[in-house]
């Protein structure tokens, strides 16, 4: 494999991993609102601490926008103690709704995808093709 | 004990001018970010930047003392505020057309993708030309009766062949013209000028909600 080709491969292949986490987003942002209300920065926190998502902290507050504006989210502005106040974000019963779906969709995907995967499994890692 | 004190003085008084240096940057950036979202209403558009302000504010106080270097540090996550207001806007655009079916949000809207993407770009010059394709038809149609003997579609001799024009009827007719439909461009421009219109619209609402799905799952 000549190097210009390689290195097209793992670009495409880090362009994918990106755009599965792009993907995710929106889910993983649902899911963490599962259980209560959250500021921004503690969704941004959650999928941090709570999974491999490398979120662009610019990407989620127009990302939280837009899904309040399709009615997934409502928010609140809350007075804190930190001495200013914090927008807020919780689920509508449409996004419950929303979460449930696409959970669902994700539990049966991916466990799919994984039979897929199964065969790639008994290849010994960090052996050349060949 | 008077040389002690004149240290901690200072040491507060710089410790006040990183502070407020720190705050100017936090002002510049919201500024900025404000300006950028000027065609949002203006209640949406503060929301956003109290929003950002407060996680800036949050996201310094984690990292200590309220220092310039912690702003920028805070600032460079966020990424430049004209970017930050681009997604924005694009979203919130595409709701509005997909909404009101508006041409003219549709063209905004499309106007938008156009600067972010190759396909953007394309689906705008195709919406341009359909709406100015519907809207000479319809033209045309309408002002058959205030200029019966010239407006419609002619074909007219060339040097060499013919050329095929939709006359709105200002001007004298053309030499050795030929009036292809007569009164007929009344009802066909007007049924192929609003179908036309029709699908353009149909055309873009379709690729607004292609664009937003593949935005989605994260081609950009």
């Amino acid at each position: 494999m000549s190097a210009s080709l390689a290195k097209a491969v793992s670009a495409s292949s880090d362009k994918w991993e990106v755009q599965v986490r792009k993907g995710c987003l929106e889910l993983a942002i649902l899911a963490v609102l599962w259980q209560g209300r959250l500021y921004g920065l503690e969704i941004l926190r959650r999928l941090e601490d709570g999974s491999a998502l490398i979120v662009p902290e610019g990407t989620v507050y127009p990302l939280l926008s837009r899904l309040k504006a399709e009615g997934l989210l409502a928010s609140e502005w809350v007075e804190a103690d930190a001495g200013h106040p914090r927008k807020y974000y919780k689920l509508t019963a449409s996004g419950r709704r929303r979460a449930l779906q696409m959970a669902e969709f994700w539990s049966t995907f991916s466990s799919n995808l994984d039979d897929l995967l199964a065969p790639l499994r008994l290849v010994p890692p960090r052996k050349e093709d060949r | 004990m008077a040389e002690v004190n004149l240290g901690q003085n200072n040491l507060a008084q710089n410790s006040l001018a990183q502070n407020s240096l720190a705050q100017k940057k936090i002002n510049k950036y919201l500024q900025d970010l404000t300006a950028a979202l000027r065609t949002l209403p203006s209640e949406q558009a503060s929301d956003i930047v109290e929003e950002l302000r407060s996680h800036i504010v949050d996201k310094v106080a984690v990292s200590g003392d309220m220092t310039p270097a912690a702003v920028d540090s805070a600032l460079a996550a966020l990424g430049r505020p004209e970017d930050l207001a681009s997604l924005y806007l694009t979203d919130d655009l595409q709701l509005r057309a997909l909404a009101s079916r508006s041409p003219l949000l549709i063209l905004r809207s499309l106007f938008r993708w156009a600067s972010l993407s190759f396909a953007g770009f394309f689906v705008l010059i195709s919406s341009l030309l359909g709406y100015f394709l519907s809207g000479a038809l319809i033209a045309c149609a309408l002002l058959r009766p205030i200029h019966p003997l010239t407006a419609g579609l002619w074909l007219i001799p060339n040097a060499e062949d013919y050329e095929i024009s939709l006359r709105l009827g200002f001007g004298s007719v053309p030499p050795g013209g030929r009036d292809l439909l007569g009164w007929w461009i009344v009802p066909i421009g007007l049924a192929v000028g609003f179908g036309l219109f029709f699908l353009t619209a149909r055309f873009g609402l379709w690729s607004i909600r292609r664009l937003r799905r593949a935005r989605r799952i994260g081609a950009h």
